[in-house]
């Protein structure tokens, strides 16, 4: 059986790994659209700031592949897909055939229209390539677009190298998408603290310079700087889908076995759109856990073994300097625009916080910064197993204290919500 | 290259919290060994007391079988041991603390000198087992065990609970 992966991240390889750790007869290749082995995009940040060596973000070498016999085309990218006929087209001409192909893909930079994105000194942290080109500039002042955690990191790292940093974001609030503005209040004080300048609730509006960028351009004021990096978000990749007339949505819809509507075409990672594992709600959470269950999934699939994919889930920490924050879950403005009672958990003492957003009784979500961020497994442990907090708070007394089937976690998780004992 | 399945005979470190005395030895003996002090902040083990200290629950790495920590890991640096032990490679660790926050347990500790996390690896390197087994003879709260081991045991368990729930009730019995 001839499988073809389109992409060489992390879905693609863990996809092809999986499989030849199963079958030894398995033809696989994969098209990469670009030139390295297997990198984590997460850890790009932290080479830029010098906190590891270059080679740490590998997550394969040019061995693995030989030892695995695991062809690679480096440098082609699948242009168009014939499910038909059941052959792949590549922009240099190749076609190649396929009994099973999965789409790991990806997305692309989100690249806002700003007048001036494409000076020189603009740069991005979505790639190796292109963090390679952010590492080798040099410079004094850089603006990074975009508060995500990538542009948190990079803005970090920016910093650690000596750069005037100053993060715009267009929202009211830093890490919008993570967390509620209690907590990124927080956050965006200690980034200030640490010499990063935050700007929230500012429009980009031209990236000015000719030779290299001297100044960019927001709706309240001019900020002179010579490096720009953009953090705007991720795009999913679902073109090449389309034009082979798979469906999508925001992403490349897939089943609960992870197939996309054409037969023999699965799809995994940071292009598809799947359910929200606790909710069962659609959901993209491009976070590299889920690339990595879903491309077990699919490779069980296709060794035959129907398995369903449970969902994704969101999990995500923030780490810069010496703040540690860590959100789970949904935040109170995706709670807001649905039916249910709400009630939120505050525990404030100085720097450390603990947010946990219940509804109707189940923990649906939850954020912390420092000593309540180390117990935060128990309240995600809680929403898994869907634990009433309202009947933990009724039976405090009747939990039992000792015995060999303790419940600490539950003990533990009553205190953090402020029960006494 | 790490595996996210442990071996199948690997052994693991059982933990019995109802006799758990609190006494903290363990966290000595780990730390003895892998800083060659005695400072519980060093130690890899931990006891979580409740209660105004009358319960403990000595917190380990399980070394789940599907660890979250190695997926979530952005520096790959969590990966699991010949010996099934999941561990922290300190080269790539940047101290992010997520394998900390995705634990359901809360049990890698941090280093306090680096920042970096760190969690049980069955004293690999010494070659006469866990030290915090040993420095629990007392209390007998810490075992080193096997998987089919707990398994019979649960087994077995499970036989005399059914024994009693499929046995007839004789005459004497009936109320």
């Amino acid at each position: 059986m001839k499988v073809l992966i389109v992409g060489n991240g992390i879905a693609g390889n863990e996809v092809a790994f999986s499989l030849r750790k199963a079958r030894m007869d398995l033809d696989i290749t994969i098209v990469s659209a670009e030139r390295f082995p297997e990198y984590d995009p997460c850890s790009l940040p932290y080479f830029i700031g010098r906190d590891v060596p270059r080679q740490t973000v590998f997550r394969k070498t040019w061995d693995d592949y030989r030892s695995h016999r695991i062809n690679l085309l480096l440098e082609q990218r699948v242009m168009s897909i014939d499910p038909e006929a059941r052959h792949a087209t590549t922009e240099k001409g190749l076609t190649l055939g396929y009994d099973r192909l999965v789409l790991a893909h990806g997305g692309s930079l989100f690249i806002p229209p700003i007048a001036g994105i494409d000076t020189p000194g603009v740069h991005s942290c979505k790639q190796l390539s292109e963090a390679d080109r952010l590492d080798q500039s040099s410079g004094s002042a850089a603006v990074v677009i975009g508060s995500g955690a990538i542009g948190i990191e990079a803005g970090e790292a920016l910093k650690k190298r000596g750069y005037e940093v100053t993060v715009i974001e267009l929202l009211d609030w830093i890490l919008p998408a993570l967390f509620d503005p209690e907590s990124s209040r927080r956050l965006e004080e200690s980034l200030q603290r640490c010499g990063i300048r935050v700007l929230t609730s500012e429009k980009v509006l031209a990236i000015e310079g000719a030779e290299r960028v001297s100044a960019v351009v927001t709706d309240k004021r001019r900020i002179p700087c010579d490096t720009v990096v953009i953090a705007t978000g991720v795009v999913p990749g679902k073109a090449l889908a389309q034009t082979a007339g798979i469906e999508v949505q925001r992403g490349i819809r897939v089943n609960e076995h992870l197939q996309t509507s054409a037969p023999g075409i699965f799809a995994c990672g940071d292009c598809v759109e799947t359910v929200d594992a606790c909710t069962g709600e659609d959901a993209m959470f491009q976070l590299k856990h889920n690339a990595l269950e879903q491309a077990q999934v699919v490779a069980r699939n296709i060794l035959g073994v129907t398995s369903a994919y449970p969902g994704a889930w969101a999990f995500a920490r923030a780490h810069f300097f010496d703040t540690h924050a860590v959100t789970f879950g949904k935040t109170t403005r995706a709670t807001q625009c649905e039916l249910g009672q709400l009630e939120i958990i505050e525990r404030d003492e100085g720097p450390d916080y603990l947010r946990v957003i219940v509804k109707e009784g189940l923990v649906v979500g939850g954020q912390a910064i420092g000593k309540f961020a180390d117990f935060i497994g128990l309240f995600m442990g809680a929403m898994w197993r869907k634990d009433a907090i309202p009947s933990i708070r009724q039976n405090w007394p009747l939990i039992a204290r000792s015995g060999s089937i303790y419940p600490w976690t539950t003990r533990k998780l009553g205190e953090l919500i402020g029960l006494k004992s | 290259m790490h595996t996210i399945m442990p071996p199948d005979k690997n052994p693991f470190i059982l933990i019995d919290p109802e006799k758990c005395s609190g006494c903290r030895l363990c966290e000595m003996a780990c730390a003895m060994l892998h800083t060659g002090r005695c400072s519980p902040k060093h130690s890899r083990i931990r006891i979580l007391s409740f209660d105004g200290a009358s319960s403990h629950m000595p917190l380990l790495c399980q070394a789940c079988e599907q660890a979250p920590c190695i997926k979530c890991c952005p520096m790959n640096a969590r990966g699991r041991t010949a010996e099934g032990a999941v561990v922290t490679d300190p080269d790539r660790c940047i101290g992010c603390r997520a394998c900390l926050y995705i634990c359901p347990f809360a049990t890698p500790a941090v280093d306090p000198d680096t920042g970096k996390t760190m969690t049980c690896d069955l004293c690999a390197d010494d070659g006469t087992g866990p030290w915090c087994v040993k420095a629990c003879r007392d209390c007998g709260a810490l075992k080193v065990s096997e998987a089919r081991e707990v398994v019979a045991r649960k087994c077995r368990g499970g036989a005399e609970i059914a024994k009693h729930a499929f046995k007839k009730p004789t005459l004497r019995e009936t109320p």
